[in-house]
């Protein structure tokens, strides 16, 4: 795309005090199968400019995805239209000023390189071993190459670039469903053998499924479920709503409110996950600590809410829960019986106030007792408050990778509360 | 348009067996006010064409925002290419579409006023005061105002040889109070989902009373008394609740597409399996599901769908019975259906159009019911207005419902309010438990923008419909 003129564009034509202007695009392949057939296949770039222009305190946004000269003056125009017409802002921040940016490394040139052709082989390889099994697979081969620009009128300018490689897939083995998925920035360590024994394991383990009933059971939350559960906490966090009451995190701020076994950070130091040089607001990113050891030390807060309250002006950008040494099978061994969960489906918030979420499990349950893994069992509903639920953290795992932006460890947690059963 | 041949005659010429083009412009205004600080005022353009070919049994799709003779045939080649490179693997199991015929028609959405032709500040103007209204009620901690304006141009064209001139508008209020009192926070919406009409529904519909209306019921609810333990009691659900529920529970199950499996790695599966067709006791007798694309103000009704097939409007749920699916060209061949049922739609140009529910709604009850008759016949039981907390399994059979606000029902009257109520139920059992549906001049409609699906993921657009119907013996208590 054509940055620099954009920039320029922009720069040159826009009359207003102050502006704030993002390029993106992102360019990207996506083989859709199904029941052993590709039902979906597309590709093609998007893109989008988007401007906020402001005249004093009165600000207006536009965007619009095409990059010609007739459309970049309708962009300017627009936003500058509504600009004039809105109300002023009480709460209105001007750009940010330019600044430095740590380097990070989001791109990973095995991806890049990745062909239409070698992920349709991986497809065509995943349905041959479904098939060599007697199953049916489903699931989306995809490839996403992403640039973006962040430039404003104040000095601020950022470029970011990423890739992200996924191949997930759902295998129905008879009455049996269960899923595995690998999203990363680097397609480099992908490997389907291990991948789809993962699944064919995880199958196996599910073929002899009992009935369930609901009730507070220990459970050993792998990862992709631990990371599900956590970004809808993630979310209640935000500094603003806490202080306004609305979130269980009103004056929690400096205090001892998870569990102690319980961090939660954002990263710029690990390779594996993508960590972005700044944020929306146009501000560097750093290493940010929300919880330590059950202390919340940070909250996400935006640059006008900082101002108010003399704090910095922060947002997460990927998850990083440091892990233990416990294995599963140490696990199993802590507590008399619980459940193992792979994932979790349709998480839902029940109640703000409290930060109780809803959910069911979904891929596979397994119930352990003595030690060890005895049967299946059906999928559950879930009723759970995660703050509280870290306060009953028995161990952690070994911390995995759970997707492009998490690094989180399968943990045990005691007395995960169960409400409903569901029929499978 | 010269490119919708240009296209056709490029995919034909390269030997696609059926191939269409979709250009798109899609315009948004979205207004968002926070306690009169305005978050958002933007508007957002998103113009370009998608080409869909079909060669060997697969399917191929490639789009792009360059408007050029160069462009468009270097896209038709892309989407020629991934389809026979699709085909590849599809050796053992080719897609196959139910035949259509052509058409050469438009559709515009009925609109008396343009929202897009109002003036910004009137609109933020008309939003300031609801803010006002809310914010000037002691206790009510936050005031948001949220304003959809959306509208599609879209030219179709396809090899066989249908054309199509389709411009589609809707428009969405939601205004929400938050009561802070006593440790304790809710909120209160008005929210109907979004409905394809003009400025002139806002008009009509006195925001300012509705305003006062939802800060009163946020003030009541905050400090209303919660249910206790659950247990079965019957349940009376407004239409604007009740819409959230038949999507959930009725509307993405009878869509073909996850009846075959194929969203299987995401949106998940259905029980409403082929063999139930005919036979499948869904619900109870007073139980009539309609899809309808051709529903007045209908969010889904655009005249005609992604595959250029019309609208289209039947039953897919008859006397209970689980009657027919939704469906789309490649779906339905898949059950031996030689036609769609016109339910193939994309979100945006770049978007593969996928199965997506219709327009769907609850037929209203035959003999006349009023809503105040129906809680006068109700001793134990819940009033549950608006839509709160939703959660379904992946097979769409166990679920569990909140609402925006809750009155306890005791001999025959409404007793007290009540806040975090939430029900359990599953399939087929909440719909068989329903013994009462109020008559026709209490069915209202209830607008879904933002009905997320698919891989890449896409959001769609229908309205839903039903009048206040009553379900007995439903598992009804408070939150933990």
């Amino acid at each position: 795309m054509k940055t620099d003129m954009i920039r320029r564009f922009i720069s040159e034509n826009c009359s207003a005090d102050d502006y704030l202007f993002r390029i993106s695009e992102t360019d990207s392949h996506e083989t859709r199968f199904a029941q052993n057939g590709i039902t979906q296949h597309l590709a093609g770039p998007k893109v989008s400019i988007d401007l906020t222009v402001t005249f004093g305190k009165k600000s207006g946004t536009a965007s619009v995805n095409q990059a010609d000269e007739a459309s970049l003056k309708q962009l300017i125009a627009t936003a500058e239209d509504i600009a004039r017409l809105a109300p002023e802002d009480p709460e209105y921040m001007p750009s940010t000023p330019g600044a430095e940016l740590p380097e990070v490394h989001n791109c990973a040139d095995s991806t890049m390189n990745l062909k239409p052709e070698e992920m349709v082989a991986i497809v065509q390889k995943s349905i041959d071993k479904a098939k060599a099994l007697g199953a049916t697979v489903s699931g989306m081969c995809e490839k996403h190459i992403s640039s973006s620009f962040e430039i404003a009128k104040n000095g601020f300018w950022g470029e970011d670039k990423r890739s992200t490689f996924g191949h997930s897939m759902t295998l129905k083995l008879g009455e049996v469903e269960t899923k595995v998925s690998y999203e990363a920035k680097d397609f480099a360590p992908f490997k389907l053998d291990h991948e789809f024994d993962r699944l064919a394991s995880q199958a196996e383990a599910l073929a002899d499924m009992h009935s369930f009933d609901p009730q507070k059971i220990a459970v050993i939350l792998r990862p992709a479920a631990l990371q599900e559960l956590l970004w809808y906490m993630f979310w209640m966090m935000n500094r603003r709503q806490s202080d306004e009451g609305f979130t269980p995190f009103t004056d929690q701020l400096g205090k001892s409110f998870f569990g102690e076994k319980f961090s939660l950070f954002s990263t710029l130091k690990n390779p594996q996950i993508i960590s972005p040089s700044f944020t929306s607001e146009g501000l560097p990113t750093a290493e940010y600590s929300w919880v330590e050891n059950g202390v919340l030390k940070n909250m996400p807060t935006d640059r006008y809410w900082a101002s108010k309250q003399s704090a910095d002006p922060i947002s997460p950008y990927n998850m990083y829960i440091p892990g233990g040494d416990a294995t599963e099978e140490e696990m199993m061994k802590m507590v008399p019986r619980g459940l193992i969960i792979n994932r979790f489906w349709y998480i839902r918030p029940v109640d703000m106030k409290r930060g109780e979420l809803t959910g069911m499990t979904r891929d596979g349950v397994l119930y352990f007792e003595d030690g060890k893994i005895k049967h299946a069992v059906n999928n559950l509903r879930f009723n759970e408050i995660p703050h509280e639920m870290t306060r009953r953290i028995l161990a952690l795992g070994a911390e995995e990778l759970a997707s492009p932006y998490g690094i989180v460890p399968t943990t045990l947690i005691d007395d995960f509360n169960f409400v409903d059963k569901t029929s499978f | 348009m010269k490119y919708l041949d240009l296209a056709m005659n490029a995919a034909e010429s390269l030997g696609a067996e059926y191939a269409d083009i979709r250009i798109q412009k899609t315009t948004d205004q979205v207004i968002y006010l926070r306690n009169l600080s305005l978050k958002s005022a933007k508007t957002i353009v998103v113009d370009g064409y998608g080409i869909r070919v079909f060669k060997d049994g697969a399917w191929g799709f490639a789009h792009s925002n360059i408007y050029s003779d160069e462009a468009l045939l270097a896209t038709v080649q892309k989407a020629f290419d991934i389809a026979k490179l699709s085909a590849t693997v599809n050796k053992d199991k080719k897609l196959r579409l139910a035949p259509e015929r052509s058409y050469i028609a438009s559709y515009k959405t009925p609109i008396q006023i343009d929202p897009f032709e109002i003036p910004l500040s009137e609109k933020v103007d008309m939003m300031m005061e609801v803010n006002r209204t809310m914010l000037a009620f002691e206790g009510i901690r936050q005031a948001m105002f949220y304003l959809i304006q959306h509208k599609d141009e879209k030219l179709f064209a396809s090899t066989l040889g249908t054309r199509l001139d389709i411009n589609y508008q809707f428009i969405d209020p939601m205004i929400t109070a938050t009561a802070v009192a006593d440790g304790d926070s809710q909120s209160r919406t008005f929210d109907e989902g979004g409905r394809a009409v003009g400025w002139e529904w806002i008009q009509s519909l006195d925001l300012i009373e509705k305003a006062k209306q939802i800060a009163e019921e946020a003030l009541i609810k905050v400090k209303a008394d919660t249910l206790g333990p659950e247990k079965r009691r019957s349940l009376i659900l407004d239409p604007n609740h009740l819409g959230l529920t038949m999507h959930e529970s009725v509307g993405h199950p009878t869509e073909l597409d996850r009846v075959l499996g194929w969203e299987a790695d995401f949106a998940g599966l259905s029980f409403a399996t082929p063999e139930k067709l005919k036979n499948y006791r869904y619900g109870s007798e007073i139980v009539n599901f309609v899809g309808d694309n051709t529903l007045a103000e209908g969010l889904a009704t655009l005249g005609f769908d992604d595959d250029g097939v019309p609208g289209q409007k039947w039953h897919i749920i008859k006397d209970g019975i689980l009657n027919e699916y939704g469906s789309t060209r490649d779906t339905a061949m898949e059950i031996g259906l030689n036609y769609s049922r016109g339910c193939n739609r994309a979100t945006y140009y770049y978007d593969q159009p996928i199965n997506r529910i219709p327009n769907l709604y609850l037929l209203p009850g035959t003999k006349p019911l009023t809503p105040a008759e129906l809680i006068a016949d109700t001793e134990d039981g819940v009033y549950i207005q608006g839509r709160g907390s939703f959660s379904i399994d992946q097979h769409r059979v166990n679920f569990q419902f909140g609402g925006d606000f809750f009155w306890e029902i005791k001999n025959g009257k409404l007793f007290r309010p009540l806040k975090k109520v939430l029900y359990k139920s599953c399939n087929p059992e909440f719909w068989n438990s329903c013994d009462a549906i109020c008559d026709e001049r209490f069915w209202r409609p209830f607008g879904v923008v933002n009905c997320g699906k698919g891989q890449p993921s896409q959001t769609a657009r229908m309205t839903h419909g039903s009048a206040p119907a009553r379900f007995r013996n439903i598992r009804v208590g408070g939150s933990q």
